[in-house]
């Protein structure tokens, strides 16, 4: 019963790191990018929203529109700096080290609108019950049905609209989507929009099932979105819930039996195994078969 | 000069090693972000060395290099089939492993009535070298410099040779390498090894200075700056990590009167430098332009 409640809460807190690797793996997958200041331009969002709450006072439905539209501006604004520049083929590792200066400047400002370190965020649903003496919050069930739900929509933005259409269109050979007439500067800053509103709600809802930001959050996000990503397998929607509830049951796990203090050994020593014995993750392609995949350098 | 100054170019040569290091991996076309893992290896080793077994400095120093190098040939060994975000996360991976077990490491001694030795996240205190030998800031910042120099002059002479140029192709294009005879294995091998010495001198020389090491000295912050060194600096010629590390550290100390808005002008300001120069500002095309201007008069 222990090793159930254990693997239980595992997948319930790993559904919120599938969130973030989604977020991940939809810039990566699609654009080709590491988007290093995702994490912090997801905790700047956060605390603006705080900061307007606590000037306006708007209430939780408040705070999470603003933490939407600031998270989808703060984006657009990292796309135009950082990647918009850098968009030939060549550019991939610039447009990363300009997104981790971007990173450092986001960090900043929120720690200007976080003054105290560390702020209350409102939570919603505090219930929790029982299921054959298996503890279970409502709000951690909700993330994981959330976590289910986006992946479909990703899924049906990415491959049955038109803007889907445009955005595979513009990673596949940007070049020659402009050449057909595709808008590829506004296709790009949609992607990074879009990402940065789903990766806002996902931060919403992880914020609020932990109730407080701290000026970590944002590095927290970085890192354990790309490690979720990285162990489901690049560029795989599936994957990337999966790798998401992967690491949260090695970490409840290895809690659980070996201590607090091994957890991120054991994540990051999984990390290396899977990298070196199958790398392209769990789900992902054998990346060694796939020519154009063995050429991209990152 | 001024005390202040001389630790503030101390700190610039320390860290020009991992500039350096990040630059050798860079140039076969791979990016790292566990360059901060030798360094803190390096710096450890030579603590262990030092402390536990009392060798000498130089082999201290030497033995820490080693380790590195072979570490680093052990990793790109084992990732030998990964490029891109693959190898990047590989990396990481690695020297989070390690910062997180010297979290975990603890053998406290005593020595000459000091409280010494590995103890986890409070780290390694007492690291005596300079002061036993009764070096002050100024005379250890010009043995950093000699090393420093003395590694430049290697550099140079790397970059004159065949090595540095295959390795160059090696980076840029796999397939044009390949169709021109040039086996990747060894070089991406050898860089990536040797990458991992230099860090591992840089780190050693780093516990040296400030004589006291903790685990989070060498988070993945560290590793990310050193590439971001090299990518404003430029690919081209050796000197531009070292000019990446400079306006770094020297304009971060400039800005001090900003203090407040520090990293908000200095991000917004790196980001802006890399829209101008993509390739960094001493990029291969710069380099080359240079290097024809000194090298080659004979010609045209």
């Amino acid at each position: 019963m222990e090793f159930l409640q254990t693997c239980l809460d595992g997948l319930l807190f790993g559904s919120a790191y599938s969130l973030l690797a989604l977020s991940f793996s939809l810039l990566f997958g699609v654009m080709k990018r590491v988007n290093l200041a995702f994490g912090s331009s997801l905790l700047l969002s956060a605390v603006f929203a705080l900061w307007v709450d606590s000037i306006l006072s708007v209430g939780i439905i408040g705070i999470f529109l603003v933490m939407l539209g600031s998270s989808a501006i703060i984006n657009i604004y990292v796309e135009k700096i950082c990647f918009y520049p850098h968009r030939g083929n060549y550019g991939a590792i610039v447009s990363m080290i300009s997104s981790f200066a971007i990173w450092m400047q986001l960090d900043d400002l929120s720690s200007f609108l976080l003054p105290d370190r560390t702020a209350s965020f409102p939570s919603f649903l505090p219930d929790s019950f029982f299921i054959i003496d298996l503890f279970i919050r409502i709000d951690q069930l909700f993330l994981f049905f959330i976590a289910v739900l986006m992946t479909g929509v990703f899924f049906y933005v990415l491959y049955k609209t038109n803007y889907g259409l445009l955005l595979r269109g513009v990673s596949f050979d940007g070049e020659l989507a402009r050449k057909l007439g595709v808008n590829s500067s506004r296709i790009s800053s949609f992607a990074f929009a879009f990402s940065g509103v789903f990766g806002a709600i996902a931060a919403f809802l992880i914020l609020s099932t932990e109730s407080q930001v701290t000026p970590f959050f944002g590095f927290w996000c970085t890192l354990k979105g790309l490690v979720a990503m990285m162990l489901g397998g690049i560029g795989s929607l599936p994957g990337a819930i999966i790798g998401g509830l992967f690491l949260g049951l090695i970490e409840s796990n290895v809690i659980n039996y070996l201590g607090a203090e091994y957890r991120d050994i054991c994540t990051y020593l999984i990390l290396l195994f899977i990298l070196v014995v199958k790398p392209g993750g769990i789900m992902g392609s054998a990346i060694l078969r796939d020519e154009r995949a063995a050429s991209e350098r990152i | 000069m001024s005390l202040y100054l001389v630790t503030v170019l101390t700190n610039i040569c320390l860290f020009s090693f991992i500039a350096l290091s990040a630059y050798l991996i860079l140039i076969v076309g791979e990016v790292s972000f566990g360059q901060q893992a030798f360094f803190g290896i390096g710096a450890y080793s030579l603590a262990i060395f030092y402390v536990y077994f009392d060798l000498s400095i130089i082999y201290s120093i030497f033995l820490g290099m080693v380790i590195c190098f072979c570490l680093g040939l052990l990793l790109s060994l084992l990732t030998i089939k990964l490029s891109g975000l693959y190898f990047a996360m590989a990396t990481l991976a690695f020297a989070e492993v390690f910062r997180l077990s010297m979290n975990l490491v603890r053998f406290p001694i005593e020595k000459d009535g000091r409280a010494t030795g590995l103890n986890g996240p409070e780290g390694f205190e007492n690291i005596r070298w300079i002061f036993e030998n009764n070096i002050d800031t100024l005379g250890f910042f010009y043995i950093t410099l000699i090393i420093l120099t003395i590694l430049l002059f290697c550099f140079f002479i790397l970059e004159r040779s065949f090595i540095m140029k295959n390795a160059r192709i090696v980076g840029k294009d796999l397939i044009l390498a390949q169709s021109l005879g040039i086996n990747p294995r060894p070089y991406r091998l050898f860089f990536i090894g040797t990458a991992g010495g230099i860090s591992g001198l840089g780190g050693a020389l780093f516990a040296l200075a400030s004589t006291y090491i903790e685990p989070a000295m060498f988070g993945m912050m560290l590793g990310v700056h050193s590439l971001a060194y090299t990518i404003i600096g430029g690919l081209g010629l050796p000197i531009g990590p070292l000019l990446g590390v400079f306006i770094d550290i020297g304009l971060l100390e400039s800005i001090r009167f900003l203090s407040e808005y520090r990293m908000i002008i200095f991000g917004g300001l790196v980001a802006i430098i890399l829209i101008f120069y993509p390739e960094g500002i001493i990029s291969p095309r710069i380099a080359s332009r240079i290097k024809r201007f000194f090298f080659s008069k004979g010609f045209k």
